[in-house]
């Protein structure tokens, strides 16, 4: 345990500087929704397609896709190009473009706002200038700001880019988390180290029944705490929740079962209490901020984008973004359910198995 | 020899325990009958908390067999409910109080709740009911973790140390309830490393290099005088 003492805390400052590598957020999801089909409006396209920090990714060929884009997370921007587009510029009318962008993540959002701003800008301003030449100004002359072309932008599912909306209710369920993971690191060996270990053990209670009663306890327990928790982010300070609170509830105690059998898979593979809560704190802090939360998993190195679906924090944090924001639906939740469940499988049949080998070893 | 045509309430048999290449019990075999209790004599480290706890099921022999009341205790827990421990290690609940350890225990164990008022009765442990067990002196402890242990009415006591450094009351009150145990048809395997308190077993187990020997109370306490005697002896020959 002290070799792990002494790597974890290196590993994590690797893992930091791995996970923010990029430094920036480019190749953020964008589509666009060509309604005109025009040459103006293809070479509006391919200016975005060149933007540093947009990533092209959909040319949804209807708004109602691009909701739907949007709406699973696949697309973070929108941009819708209007009919007549190619023509209105051409004869220097105005035409108003439609930025969509999705608010739910913050982090994206801003930076989505900045790219798309500046992209907006230079393609507003070149139109502009290319009018104005056109109607027998000089270029000089031109170049002060004529925009024929106008940018709407709205933001999506947190219309008023509140960062509130998007950070508070995950920095609250940050604390409750990391206290629900380290008291389920002492599942079995707060126990199993203790000296009372002896007359439970004499007892002839079924160890079934034991870590059943116990688990129970700690998952009712970790639901208690969340209540009032739910109760102050979605009652006093009225953070958006667009799921119906059962549904909530429902996707919560999944996640309370998943870190409970990850705090008691740690807690069988350690010797003491002590080494249990270590690893708890090693692992609770680390998992949100690969959660997904504060940087997106896109703008994560590669490898690290399919590791930290490994942690139930990813599925309920991203779930949760889902769920408060945009409530897509149950089909939509079903990869988030079943995350959250096989992790619980696998790790509380790990742990059986720990727990019976060590028998053996006994 | 009456108490001996009757079956045994505990049998061990051949018992080794192997502690990586260290070998610490090397062949124990020894039974205890209703109404007996034998005590099981050993210095620091000679594997007496070790037998005591193979012979409840909290340890696994690396060979050997242990039977209680006719039920190998391989073969499932039936036999837990047959039987109290009182640990030398302080093994209640230290964050419960001493009335929270009794219900616990008693839930843990199935046992009635009539058994909690009675036992607190009995042991006086009425005036310390609402106070943590880490905050009670020796003597109440021990009575209280004796207490636990016969929660469940069991056939046959094992008792590590039970009255060692403790007060006198609690020792006397100690021993008087182990010999109404016992001469309601129980049995107790009494582990203790003072010569002086083999006067209260009916033979005593001498555990010495992973072996055991039984002797009467009487003969135990010879044979150690003599070794007193005779390492005095040996100092005196220095000294001279």
């Amino acid at each position: 345990m002290r070799n792990v003492m002494l790597f974890i805390p290196l590993l994590g400052v690797l893992l930091f500087a791995w996970l923010y590598s990029a430094q920036s957020l480019n190749a953020i999801p964008t589509a666009i929704v060509d309604l005109d089909h025009s040459r103006g409006s293809r070479e509006f396209a391919d200016k975005l397609t060149g933007a540093e920090k947009l990533n092209i990714t959909a040319y949804p060929s209807t708004y109602q896709e691009l909701q739907e884009a949007i709406a699973g997370g696949r697309i973070v921007v929108g941009v819708v190009i209007p009919e007549n587009f190619g023509q209105d510029v051409a004869l220097g009318r105005q035409t108003r473009v439609l930025m969509i962008i999705d608010g739910s993540n913050m982090v994206y959002a801003t930076n989505a706002s900045a790219a798309l701003l500046e992209v907006t800008r230079t393609v507003s301003a070149e139109a502009g200038i290319r009018t104005l030449v056109g109607s027998g100004m000089q270029l000089d002359q031109a170049r002060e700001a004529y925009q024929p072309i106008t940018f709407r932008e709205e933001a999506w599912f947190n219309p008023t880019m509140n960062y509130a909306y998007f950070l508070v209710l995950s920095l609250i369920l940050n604390i409750w988390q990391q206290c629900c993971t380290l008291a389920s690191a002492m599942n079995v060996i707060g126990e199993t180290g203790m000296k009372s270990w002896l007359q439970i053990k004499a007892s002839g209670v079924s160890m079934t029944r034991l870590f059943i009663s116990k688990s129970m306890t700690h998952i009712i327990t970790f639901m208690l705490m969340v209540l009032p928790l739910y109760f102050l982010a979605f009652r006093v300070l009225k953070l958006p929740l667009q799921c119906n609170f059962g549904v909530l509830m429902f996707f919560t105690l999944l996640f309370v079962i998943a870190i409970h059998s990850v705090g008691t898979l740690m807690s069988s593979a350690v010797s003491n209490a002590v080494d249990a809560s270590r690893l708890g704190m090693m692992i609770a802090l680390p998992s949100f901020v690969l959660s997904g939360y504060t940087w997106p998993i896109d703008a994560m190195p590669p490898l690290l984008q399919s590791l930290v679906w490994i942690f139930p924090q990813t599925w309920f944090f991203q779930g949760l973004n889902y769920l408060t924001f945009k409530n897509p639906g149950g089909d939509f939740m079903l990869p988030f359910y079943a995350g959250l469940i096989v992790t619980a499988v696998v790790c509380y049949a790990i742990s059986i198995m720990l727990q019976m080998w060590r028998e053996k070893l006994q | 020899m009456g108490v001996q045509e009757i079956s045994p309430i505990l049998e061990a048999i051949d018992l080794h325990k192997f502690f990586g290449k260290k070998k610490v019990l090397d062949g124990v075999s020894l039974n205890v009958y209703p109404g007996e209790c034998l005590g099981i004599f050993g210095l620091r480290a000679t594997g007496k908390t070790t037998l005591l706890h193979m012979l409840v099921g909290l340890d696994r022999p690396s060979a050997g067999l242990v039977k209680i009341m006719g039920l190998d205790i391989r073969k499932g827990d039936r036999y837990k409910a047959l039987v109290g421990l009182v640990t030398q290690e302080k093994s209640l609940f230290q964050d419960l109080t001493v009335a929270e350890n009794l219900d616990f225990i008693a839930s843990l164990k199935g046992a009635p709740q009539g058994n909690i008022t009675s036992l607190i009765d009995k042991f006086y442990l009425q005036d310390y009911l609402q106070m943590a067990v880490n905050s009670v002196d020796a003597g109440v402890f021990q009575r209280l973790a004796l207490a636990c242990a016969l929660l469940n009415a069991p056939q046959l006591l094992i008792l590590d140390e039970p009255v060692k450094d403790i007060d006198l009351y609690s020792q006397h009150l100690i021993m008087r309830i182990i010999q109404e145990f016992l001469s309601q048809g129980g049995a107790c395997i009494y582990g203790f490393s003072n010569m002086e308190s083999s006067k209260n077993m009916h033979r005593v187990g001498w555990l010495d290099n992973g072996r055991i020997t039984v002797y009467e109370p009487a003969e135990a306490l010879q044979i150690w005088d003599s070794l007193i005697h005779s390492y005095n002896n040996i100092d005196g020959e220095k000294d001279e």
